[in-house]
Formats: C-alpha cells, sequence, structure tokens
C-alpha cells in the first residue's frame, strides 16, 4: 500500500545524528505504517484469510485421513445440497404445495420489488444499480421461500428460522427496549439506578442465560409451573411444538438483547434538547405529541444504526438454541450457524462451510441492504 | 416543529390526555408516574429473576429441584453448599492453591515456549481440577487479548484518524488473488504452507512496486474504516474450520496463545469503531503542538492524546473483556485438552446420566457471570457519561 | 568426620536400595500425564477419576479426564488424532467408533501390551464383547470398560397391580403402557407415565428405534445384521419393517411424558428413579441405579426383560411383513422373532498411536487395571458408574449383585436377562464399519428426530435416511464398506 503522510515532520534535526536517532526517525517517518500494520495484519491473517479458504472447503469434499486433510474439488455440489438436494428441506422447508395464498402474495412481491428497482434506474449509477439488483434478487428469493413455505402452511427450515430470530426478534426488542429507554428518559429519580440494571442481561454469558431460561421454562421443575397448572396448561411442552420452541427462543434472546437497544436508545433520548420538549410542554403538547413531533425525528437516526448493529449480531445467533433445545424438535429451532456446526460435527466439513457461506451472503446482502437504503436515508435526511 | 401555539387545543383535551398532563414543565402527572413506575418494576423483576433463580437453585440439592419449583430460601427449601462443594472440592486435585498453581504453570510453559527454539524445558501439565483450570484459562485468556485488541485498535484507529491513507485499488486486487493463490497451491497442489506464503509475499511486494503507479483508483481512511468496522458481520462459523486447520499447521491448537489472537481479531473492529470516534473529535491543536516541539507520533499517542480518552478506553476496555470471557465458539473448535474455559465446561455440563444436575450447573454458571455482572456494573458507570453514544451517532 | 560422612552415605545408600525394591513398581509412570476424553458426568468419566487417583497411588501417573459434550467424542478424537495435534492419549467411546479410527491407522495395536500383562484376564470378557468389542480385524484395539444392551424394564408392582403380563412384542409393550398410563406409580397423587423413551435429538434416541426395529427386520443370525444387504451395502431400511419401528416408536410417545422428545437419557433415568415411569427402554443400567438412595420409590421393583421381539417379520424380497414361521425365523420362540440389540456394543478405552511410548505404556496400564475382574466387579455393581457387565465372572451367578443389595430373585431376573440376550443367536449387532457414528447418530437420528416431530412423513424420514446412508457409503468407497461389514458380523 502507498500512502502519503500530510503532517509534518517533527523538528529537523541538523545533520550528525546519532544512529539511534536516525533510526528513531525512521521510525516515526513510518509511523502510519507501523501503526495500522499490526491491525491490518491481524484481520488479514485471521479474518480474511480463512474466509477465503473456507471457499475452498466449501467447494470440495474434505475427508480425515491417516495424514491429515485431503481435499477433493467437487465444484457447487454442497451449495447444491443445501437447494435442490438431500440438504434441501432441512435448510428451505418444504416448498410444496404452493398455495395460491403464497403465490399471490409472491406475485405482489415480485412486482414491487421490480417496480422500485424500475424506478432507481432513472437516476442511478452502473455500481448503484448492481447494488440495487442484488438486493432485488435476494428479496425476491426470499420472497420466494416465505411465500412456498409458511404462507403456504408448510414447514420453514433454518433459514428462516435464523430471519425469523433476526426479523422478528429485532422487531420485539426495538420496540420493547425504546419503550423502555423512553420511559427511563422521563424525569424518574434512580434512573441511573434502573439504566444499570437494565443493562446486565446484555453482558451474562449467552450460555448462561441459556441454562437459566431452560431451567425457568422447565414445565415441571421450573418457577412458572403453578401459574402454568392454574391456566390449565401443565400439559403443555413449549419444547414439543416448532413455534412455541422458535417463539420461547427469541424471548429469550431479547431478554439478553433488550439491554443493548435500551442503553443506546437511552442516550439517544437524553441529547435531545431540553429546550425543545419544554417549548412544546409549555404549548400544551400531550407527552405522545411531544415524542412523536419533537423526540422521534431527533432520535430515528441512532434507531435505524443501534437496529442495524443489533441486526448483524442477531445472525450469528447459536449459544442460545444448542443449549436450550438442541436444535428443537427436530431441526425447528436449529439456527443457520447451528446447522452448520451440526454439520461439521458429522464431519462433513464441505457442507459445514457451505452452509457458513450462505449465511455470510445472506447477513451482508441484507444487513447492506439495510444500510445502504434505510440507514444512510435517515443520515441524508437529517443532515438536510 | 411548529411553534404556532394554536395548534394544541388547551379546552378540548380527550381524558386521557388530561390524566397524562404534565402539572408543570420537567414533571410528571401523578397518572403517569404510576405507569411509568410500575412498567420500569415490572422489567425489572423481569430482569432479576433468572439471576436470582440461577443463584438460589445453585443452593439447592436434588429434592428442592425435582419435587417443583421452590422460591425462597429457608422458607421453600433449605440452602445447602452441596453443588459448590462437589464443584469446586470434590475433585482431589481442587484446593485453594490450585489457581495459583495454574498462573505459575502457565507462566512456567510460556517460558518455555518462547524459548523453545533456543533451548528446550519441558512443559509442566496441569496439575488442578477442571473447575479451576478453566476460570484461569477463561481470566488469563480474556485479560491478555483484550489488553493487546485495544492496544492494536486504538493505534489503528488513532491513525486512521490523523493520518491519510491511499492505498491503490490495484495492488488491493492483486493481494487478493495472491491469496488464493496460496490457498489453492496449498489444498490442491500440495505445496507446504510457509513456502507458498514466502513466494506470495515476494511476489505481492514486487508486483506493488513495479504496477503500482499504473494504478490509479485508490481508497481513502473511510475506506478502511469501514472495512475495518465491517469484520463484524463475517460469522465466526465461516473462519473456524479453517483456522482450526490453519493452527493445526503451526502446532497452536490447544493453546493460550491462539485464543488470545483469536479473541483479539474477533473484537478489533468494536475497538477501532469506538475509539476512532473518540480520536476524531480530539481538538487537533493540542497535537500539533506537540508536533512543532519535536515530539514523535508514537509520543503524541501515549503521553497525549490517550490520557486524554482515558474514560472511552475504560469502557471500551470493559466491554471487550465481557465480550471475550463469554466467548464460546472459537473456543469450543480451537481448544481439547488444556485451554478449555469457563463457558465450555459449563456446556459440557448439559447432559449427565442423572438427569441434568441443575445445582451443580447453577454453581459453574453463578461462578461464570458473576465477575461479567460486577464488570457490567462498572461500565455502566461509563455510559452514563455519554461515552459511547458519541460512536453510535457516527 | 570423613568416616562418619561415608558411613551416613553408605547407610542412606542402603536404604534407598531396601526401599527401592517395593517402590520400583510405585514410580514406574512417575511424571507421566495420560490424558482421557470421554463423555460428560459423573457417568463413565467419574469411575475414571476415582480410578485415576488409585492408579496414581499406585505407580505414579496421572490421569487426566477432560469432559466434552457426548456428539463432540468422536469428532474431537478424530481430528485430534488424525491431525496429530495428540493432545488426548485415550479415548474413551462405543467400541463401534473404533473401526473408523483403526481404519485410518490411529488406534495403538493392544496385543503385544497384553501379551505382557500377567494381570488382565481377557477369557473372562464376554466372547461377544471379546470379539467383536475389543477386536477390529483381529487384533484387540480397545479394552472394554462396559458392556451394553438395550433391554426393557417394567414396574413389577404396577403391572402386578394392573393384572397384566410383562409384554413379550413391541404390540404388548403399547397395550401395557395403554393400560397403565394415568395410574400413580409412586404414591404422590399425580399421574405417571406408561412408558419412558429418551427421544431427544443430538442424544440416544437412535439407538432405541433400533431396538424397536431388529426383531422385525432380523432373523436369521447375528451376522444377516439388519441395516444394510451385506453383499452390496444397499440399505434396507425404506421397508415395512423398519416403517412399522417407526410408527410403533412414534406410538410409545402417547403414553409418554409429554416432555418426551426433549428428554435424554439423563433426563428418563431422573424420572423412572422418581418412580414415574411403568415401563422403559434402556441398557443395563437400571438395574444396579433402583438401588441408589434416591431410587427409594423403586428400589426392588424394575424387572428386566433382554428383548421384544415381533410376531411379524420382513421379507426381504417382497419389501413387506410376513408372520413369523420356522423357515423366515428359525429362531422365533413360540412364534415370535426376538433380535436382543447390543447398542452402542459398550464403552470401551482406545489408546493413541501417536503418543509417545511411556505415555501409551501408562495409558495401557490403566486401561488394564480398569478392566480387570477386580475393579470391575465392583464397578458394575454400582449404578451411577454407567459400567454394565460384560465378563463371564459377572454374569455367571446373581451373587455379585446380591451382594450389592438386590433381592435374589431380581437378581436373579437381572443377571438372567443380559445373559438371554447375550447368548442369543439372533443378537444384533451395532454398527462397526467406518461412518458407523455418521450413520446413526447423523442421518438416522437427524430423520428420526423431524418424523417424531411431525415434520415429515415416515416414508420421506426413510427415504431420506436410505440417501443419507448411500451418501455416506459412497463416500468410503462401497467396496470397502462391504469388507468392513463382512468383518464387523464375523460372517
Amino acid at each position: 500500500m502507498s500512502y502519503q503522510t500530510n503532517t509534518s515532520q517533527p523538528g529537523a534535526s541538523p545533520a550528525g545524528l546519532s544512529s539511534s536517532d536516525r533510526w528513531r526517525e525512521w521510525v516515526d517517518r513510518h509511523a502510519g505504517t507501523f501503526f495500522i500494520a499490526p491491525a491490518v495484519s491481524l484481520i488479514l491473517i485471521f479474518a480474511i484469510f480463512p474466509t477465503i479458504y473456507s471457499m475452498v472447503f466449501a467447494l470440495s469434499r474434505v475427508r480425515f485421513t491417516g495424514d491429515g486433510l485431503k481435499f477433493r474439488y467437487v465444484g457447487l455440489r454442497n451449495f447444491e445440497k443445501q437447494f435442490f438436494g438431500s440438504s434441501e428441506v432441512h435448510f428451505l422447508g418444504r416448498t410444496e404445495p404452493f398455495s395460491i395464498f403464497g403465490m399471490l402474495v409472491f406475485a405482489v412481491i415480485v412486482v414491487a420489488v421490480l417496480w422500485w428497482l424500475y424506478r432507481s434506474w432513472k437516476t442511478a449509477t452502473w455500481v448503484r444499480m448492481l447494488g440495487r439488483s442484488i438486493s432485488a434478487a435476494m428479496a425476491i428469493f426470499l420472497g420466494y421461500i416465505l411465500c412456498a413455505s409458511l404462507l403456504s402452511g408448510n414447514a420453514i427450515g433454518t433459514l428462516y428460522t435464523t430471519l425469523f430470530y433476526v426479523l422478528v426478534g429485532c422487531f420485539v426488542q426495538f420496540v420493547i427496549g425504546t419503550g423502555l429507554a423512553f420511559l427511563c428518559s422521563q424525569p424518574i429519580r434512580g434512573r441511573n439506578f434502573f439504566r444499570v440494571l437494565f443493562f446486565i442481561p446484555l453482558m451474562v454469558t449467552p450460555l448462561g442465560v441459556g441454562f437459566a431460561m431452560r431451567m425457568i421454562a422447565d414445565v415441571t421443575k421450573g418457577p412458572f409451573e403453578p401459574i402454568l397448572g392454574v391456566l390449565g396448561l401443565q400439559d403443555w411442552v413449549w419444547s414439543a411444538s416448532p413455534w412455541s420452541a422458535r417463539f420461547v427462543m427469541m424471548i429469550c434472546d431479547s431478554w439478553q438483547w433488550i439491554p443493548f437497544i435500551f442503553i443506546c436508545m437511552l442516550a439517544a433520548l437524553e441529547n435531545v434538547p431540553r429546550d425543545h420538549v419544554e417549548a412544546a410542554q409549555v404549548d400544551g403538547a400531550s407527552s405522545f405529541h411531544i415524542f412523536r413531533e419533537v423526540t422521534w425525528p431527533q432520535v430515528v437516526p441512532v434507531a435505524v444504526t443501534v437496529l442495524l448493529i443489533r441486526a448483524i449480531e442477531a445472525f450469528k445467533i447459536m449459544d442460545l438454541p444448542n443449549i436450550m433445545t438442541g436444535g428443537g424438535p427436530g431441526s425447528s429451532t436449529e439456527s443457520m450457524t447451528l446447522h452448520s456446526v451440526y454439520v461439521w460435527r458429522a464431519n462433513d466439513m464441505g457442507s459445514s462451510a457451505a452452509i457458513a457461506y450462505l449465511l455470510l451472503i445472506l447477513t451482508v446482502v441484507v444487513c447492506a441492504s439495510f444500510f445502504n437504503y434505510v440507514v444512510l436515508g435517515q443520515i441524508r435526511k437529517t443532515r438536510a | 416543529m411548529s411553534g404556532a401555539h394554536t395548534k394544541f387545543d388547551l379546552q378540548n383535551r380527550g381524558l386521557l390526555e388530561k390524566m397524562f398532563e404534565p402539572p408543570a414543565v420537567g414533571k410528571m402527572a401523578p397518572v403517569a408516574k404510576i405507569v411509568v413506575y410500575s412498567f420500569l418494576a415490572i422489567w425489572s423483576l423481569f430482569v432479576l429473576f433468572p439471576i436470582y433463580w440461577v443463584i438460589i437453585t445453585s443452593f439447592k440439592d436434588a429434592a428442592a429441584v425435582n419435587q417443583g419449583p421452590s422460591y425462597f430460601p429457608f422458607v421453600d427449601f433449605q440452602p445447602t453448599l452441596d453443588a459448590w462443594r462437589i464443584n469446586f472440592t470434590a475433585d482431589p486435585y481442587c484446593d485453594m492453591a490450585a489457581i495459583a498453581r495454574q498462573l505459575y504453570l502457565l507462566a512456567h510453559n510460556s517460558v518455555a515456549f518462547v524459548l523453545s527454539p533456543v533451548v528446550t524445558i519441558p512443559p509442566m501439565e496441569p496439575q488442578i481440577c477442571k473447575i479451576y483450570l478453566a476460570f484461569t484459562n477463561s481470566v488469563v485468556i480474556s485479560i491478555i487479548s483484550t489488553i493487546f485488541c485495544v492496544a492494536v485498535g486504538s493505534m489503528a484507529a488513532y491513525a486512521l484518524a490523523r493520518i491519510q491513507y491511499r492505498p491503490k485499488f490495484g495492488n488491493i486486487m492483486i493481494f487478493v488473488l495472491l491469496i488464493v493463490g496460496v490457498i489453492l497451491a496449498t489444498t490442491y497442489a500440495g505445496v507446504p504452507w510457509w513456502m507458498s506464503s514466502a513466494v506470495a509475499l515476494a511476489l505481492f511486494f514486487f508486483l506493488a512496486r513495479a504496477l503500482g503507479r499504473h494504478f490509479k483508483m485508490s481508497l481513502g481512511n473511510g475506506d478502511i474504516l469501514f472495512w475495518m468496522i465491517s469484520q463484524r458481520i463475517l460469522p465466526p462459523i465461516v473462519v473456524v474450520v479453517p483456522l482450526y486447520v490453519m493452527f493445526q499447521a503451526v502446532r497452536l491448537l490447544d493453546t493460550h496463545l491462539a485464543l488470545i489472537l483469536l479473541y483479539a481479531v474477533a473484537n478489533l473492529p468494536i475497538v477501532v469503531w469506538l475509539m476512532h470516534d473518540f480520536f476524531a473529535n480530539l481538538p487537533i491543536e493540542l497535537e500539533e503542538s506537540a508536533q512543532l516541539d519535536g515530539a514523535t507520533r508514537f509520543g503524541i499517542f501515549w503521553e497525549i492524546v490517550m490520557p486524554l480518552t482515558r474514560p472511552g478506553l475504560a469502557a471500551t476496555t470493559l466491554l471487550i473483556l465481557v465480550l471475550n470471557w463469554n466467548e464460546y465458539l472459537f473456543a469450543v473448535f480451537l481448544s481439547t485438552v488444556k485451554v478449555q474455559t469457563m463457558p465450555i465446561m459449563v456446556a459440557a455440563k448439559n447432559t449427565g446420566e442423572k438427569g441434568v444436575l441443575w445445582w451443580e450447573m447453577c454453581a459453574v454458571t453463578v461462578v461464570m457471570i458473576i465477575p461479567v455482572i460486577i464488570m457490567a456494573v462498572l461500565l455502566t458507570r461509563f455510559i452514563s457519561k455519554g461515552v459511547l453514544l458519541g460512536a453510535v451517532k457516527g | 568426620m570423613t568416616i562418619r560422612k561415608s558411613l551416613l552415605g553408605l547407610t542412606a545408600g542402603a536404604m534407598a536400595l531396601v526401599g527401592a525394591a517395593p517402590a520400583a513398581m510405585a514410580g514406574e509412570f512417575d511424571g507421566v500425564t495420560v490424558n482421557i476424553l470421554t463423555r460428560p458426568g459423573y457417568v463413565i468419566a467419574g469411575r475414571l477419576v476415582e480410578r485415576g487417583v488409585e492408579f496414581q497411588e499406585a505407580t505414579g501417573a496421572k490421569i487426566v479426564v477432560t469432559e466434552v459434550p457426548y456428539a463432540e467424542i468422536f469428532p474431537k478424537i478424530q481430528s485430534d488424532w488424525s491431525t496429530g495435534t495428540n493432545s488426548i492419549d485415550v479415548g474413551v467411546f462405543a467400541a463401534g467408533w473404533g473401526v473408523e479410527l483403526d481404519a485410518a491407522g490411529l488406534l495403538e495395536d493392544l496385543d503385544p501390551y497384553i501379551a505382557k500383562d500377567d494381570k488382565i484376564d481377557l477369557d473372562d470378557v464376554a466372547p461377544y464383547f471379546r470379539e467383536f468389542g475389543q477386536k477390529v480385524g483381529g487384533k484387540t484395539k480397545l479394552l472394554m470398560v462396559d458392556g451394553d444392551f438395550q433391554m426393557v424394564y417394567y414396574r413389577k408392582d404396577v403391572l402386578d397391580a394392573a393384572g397384566v403380563q410383562p409384554p413379550k412384542t413391541w404390540e404388548d409393550y403399547l397395550e401395557v403402557a395403554s393400560k397403565i398410563h394415568g395410574k400413580d406409580m409412586n404414591g404422590d397423587g399425580e399421574g405417571d407415565f406408561g412408558s419412558c423413551i429418551f427421544k431427544k435429538r443430538n442424544a440416544q434416541s437412535y439407538f432405541a428405534i433400533q431396538t424397536f426395529a431388529a426383531p422385525i427386520v432380523q432373523t436369521q443370525g447375528t451376522a444377516q445384521g439388519f441395516h444394510f444387504n451385506n453383499a452390496t451395502m444397499k440399505p434396507i431400511v425404506n421397508n415395512a419393517g423398519w416403517k412399522k419401528a417407526f410408527e410403533l416408536y412414534k406410538e410409545t410417545g402417547k403414553y409418554g411424558p409429554p416432555e418426551e422428545l426433549n428428554l435424554d437419557i439423563g433426563d428418563t433415568r431422573a424420572l423412572f428413579k422418581a418412580g414415574r415411569c411403568g415401563l422403559l427402554v434402556e441398557w443395563g443400567d437400571p438395574g444396579p441405579l433402583q438401588l441408589d438412595d434416591d431410587a427409594t420409590a423403586i428400589k426392588g421393583k424394575l424387572y428386566a426383560i433382554s428383548a421384544l421381539g415381533s410376531r411379524e417379520v420382513l421379507n426381504r424380497a417382497t419389501g413387506e411383513l410376513v408372520p413369523v414361521n420356522n423357515v423366515n425365523a428359525p429362531h422365533a420362540i413360540d412364534g415370535i422373532n426376538y433380535a436382543p440389540f447390543a447398542a452402542f456394543g459398550g464403552w470401551a478405552g482406545a489408546v493413541n498411536k501417536g503418543a509417545d511410548q511411556k505415555t501409551k505404556d501408562a495409558a495401557y496400564a490403566f486401561l488394564s487395571y480398569m478392566n480387570q475382574s477386580a475393579q470391575s466387579s465392583v464397578d458394575v455393581t454400582i449404578g451411577a458408574t454407567g459400567y454394565n457387565p460384560y465378563r463371564l465372572s459377572q454374569l455367571s451367578s446373581p451373587d455379585l449383585f446380591v451382594k450389592a443389595g438386590m433381592p435374589q430373585a431380581l437378581a436373579e431376573n437381572y443377571i438372567g436377562a443380559i445373559n438371554g440376550a447375550l447368548n442369543s443367536l439372533n443378537m444384533a449387532s451395532d454398527m462397526k464399519i467406518p461412518g458407523a457414528q455418521k450413520y446413526t447418530s447423523v442421518v438416522l437420528d437427524t430423520e428420526l428426530a423431524r418424523y417424531l416431530a411431525g415434520e415429515i412423513s415416515v416414508e420421506e424420514a426413510l427415504e431420506n435416511i436410505e440417501e443419507g446412508w448411500e451418501e455416506v457409503t459412497e463416500d468410503f468407497g462401497r467396496d470397502e464398506q462391504i469388507a468392513a461389514q463382512a468383518l464387523a458380523l464375523g460372517s
């Protein structure tokens, strides 16, 4: 990499420098490299290199033999297996029969996406069009799977289970987190106490959360047993049915992550200038009005950023479903990371890498799309 | 926002609005107060209850757990120290000096490892019980890795805030192509990895120098920053298997060094992101005057800039410490026997042929989460000073 | 001065020599550490730790036992040994898994050590375990610490009270379960469960289903097997026989605990020890487990049946079920075909070939110590250890268990059940070919779990299993698998 420093040289010493001085000066001149080199090298060696290496795994059949690993190139077969082969139902869910309702919704989605593409055709550059086409393709693909599986009354696979955790989970967490932040931003006493208290779940080891939740959700030995008995639900087992298992998983994940949204939104709400709010109050606006007209617009940029960060983390969920249900009844609470781990345990490292890569692609496209169209849009709006 | 007075009709208000109308600016209506406090109280219960449950279960015995839930110590059940005893003292090698022994062993083995090219010192084998081993491993790895991560990340963040970089896009492409070449050569053609890496590195410097001037397009600081921060999007599962193979090739599997390096990389994006914001917000005059006085870059960084960002630094360090403490996936893949950390040990207790021994598991879980809860409390004191918000807004 | 010094020196030397004689054995493995990897919990691992302390006092070798989740034992050992990392010296795992590790040349051959060992008594090990459990390719590569069969247990008191006979076939099992389901079996006023089976995914469920399938599919003796057509290694799962097994297995859920799909062996054991199960499918552990302090509700009441059979068997040519007769089921008794399933094969220890010699010596010595009658016969009577009888001396008379506290009748029933299984000519063997773990604990287990959860139909499950097994077979090489299967079944 070539670079220029735009800082002036440190005070130049006259000729006749000692060798250690010269050495120090040389180091200082290249300070730019030395400062950034460790970070760059670490990321290159331990993140970029393995990611590319992982692609080789995904394209091969890997075997353990007496002298280590042997790779056999098989092209896209591992990926094919996930979409069309023996792993299709596990990964994508069941996609037939395709109901009428599903087909209708899918048609609507396709039309909406294509119209959005067409609208941006006129005003965008080639690079931007490429980005939008990728987003559009992903949207159509996900829409197809959704309509063919869930909306047609069929079971969903790990792909959509992950998306469930991300989309529904983030939404719930955002609503509750922002609500809590709003409550805490009111002139109440003990705000710092609540801030500290509500922050704790975020820091607890996810494994610990998993165990705690598993114990608590246990229907015979957990603390809710008498309540369930009163409600007549004592024979209900949340872990026996796919959707209830997923919901419980999402609730437990929310327990851990709502604090994150809470902290960020609280800080944002606290930074809204008080004079605007007070002026509105003097004018006689109700709290609801104040929130909607005054506070919220100022807070939106932070809100969407927080949502993006939360979504990025949510795609990686693994500890909780692993501990609480071992993947759920059948495979219904398996996230894609967990799916990949289980496949790895079966010593099928090629498929494991393929699933990991699919997760990477999904995460990148969804998050980048969200970032580009929502986050940047909001930031542009506030700056305007 | 329109400041028009006529916008809000003070006369025709609904009952609900009247109830929540603040009596004065900056205060809340009594009804509103009740509603707010009760919601907060409910949520506090929701937050504390699982932790409370874990703690009291660690003091229960089999009967208290299996015969249905019991809620209050001394009222519903008799607390015992059984679970704690079994976990911490039942193994013959568990005793008070265990942690001290383990730390000494780690120091001994690190010295042996460092000096291994020169003189061979046989490594000491762990002599302590699993729980202390896991605890010491967790502590050592978290702390060292955090220090390393924050150091490297702060330096990079500072550099990105103050120095302009212009890496040529072409050079980057060459680099990526060479990486692909190294991987293909090593996996399919069986070339030893050190040979292919050395060749690739040499090629890179040669090509960069030769072709560098032909490349026009270059990236800027913003791109580099974005690249570093976006590494966080990478799901760890994508890299664990190759990392396993890589570490095995250099015989670093099941060692502390491997986990320290890995944890540092995993959290580098967060450090860079947070610290960059702090550095960018510092007034540049201080540093410029120091430069005129002849200070070196590193001198400015260490003596002037770092002390100014102490609260932010502390907050970042605590956050990374907690994240490292909780990390599970890398540890599970890269450790076998010697480097088991607390999360792995707790996870291994997940099955048992006597039923999951909830009380034992809770005892270990308590040991695992109490340190992080303490760290979390410390961390919030920094956050309440609005220290981390700037980064989020940026 | 000098005379005194030399005198002192002489005395010290003499004492050292005298003291050295018995101490030679004591310090034989001083400074050696043996790393063992096995499953978590007190079961299996706990005893290794305790005996490890004794072993250390006797020989100076330090035994370190590391526990990993059950599903990770095999991958961890395989990757550790085949990549040359060698953090682990001994693996204690299912005897059947040794075949794949041995095929990659990772197991140390133990015959030379056995030849020099005068304390080990391999003739006392039951022939089935000695030949099929410990040996791979004719050479001893593993040493058993535990022998495994899946049996059915019943609460004698509950069945007597309901006036039903112990079941003989799986249909009987369902009938008995339905009759006793909901009755209060432990006097706490709550209804209890007819049948408890560990159906959790990634646990032990895939063994239980094979116990159901074996008597329907295997009729001609152990060498026939019930997984593959041995000549071609084509799976024989997609047929009416396995279909019936799957359906029966699912139906037991009607008389089981509501969260049965999330129960693993630990949870079901807690249940039946609390007295809440009328029928069980389990290994040999419940026998001695009922003597535990926390099992007072069932002490002396849990009786064993070596196997349940089937009145219908699979006609492999047509793929349909036919009633039992002398030709298609020569080992049938009273019109019922039995095939006791040696699930899991038993926990056994194998030594890493890549470890250094001193460590291997110590590792072998420890495994031998665990295997020897003096230790083993104590361990198998303690239910909590997870070790079940596998030596002839343990199985020839009920005295061992009577001494441990079992009533005479119960001990006779227990020993009788195990012997009945061991001596059966139609005993069904667990898979002992490369990829065994993949075939069963991955493919079979996943599809079974999805079928039980209602995600897929039984036909789809069986099809998926067939497809998955074919993939594994192709991966290892069909011809190699045919040869391995022939070796495994002793045909």
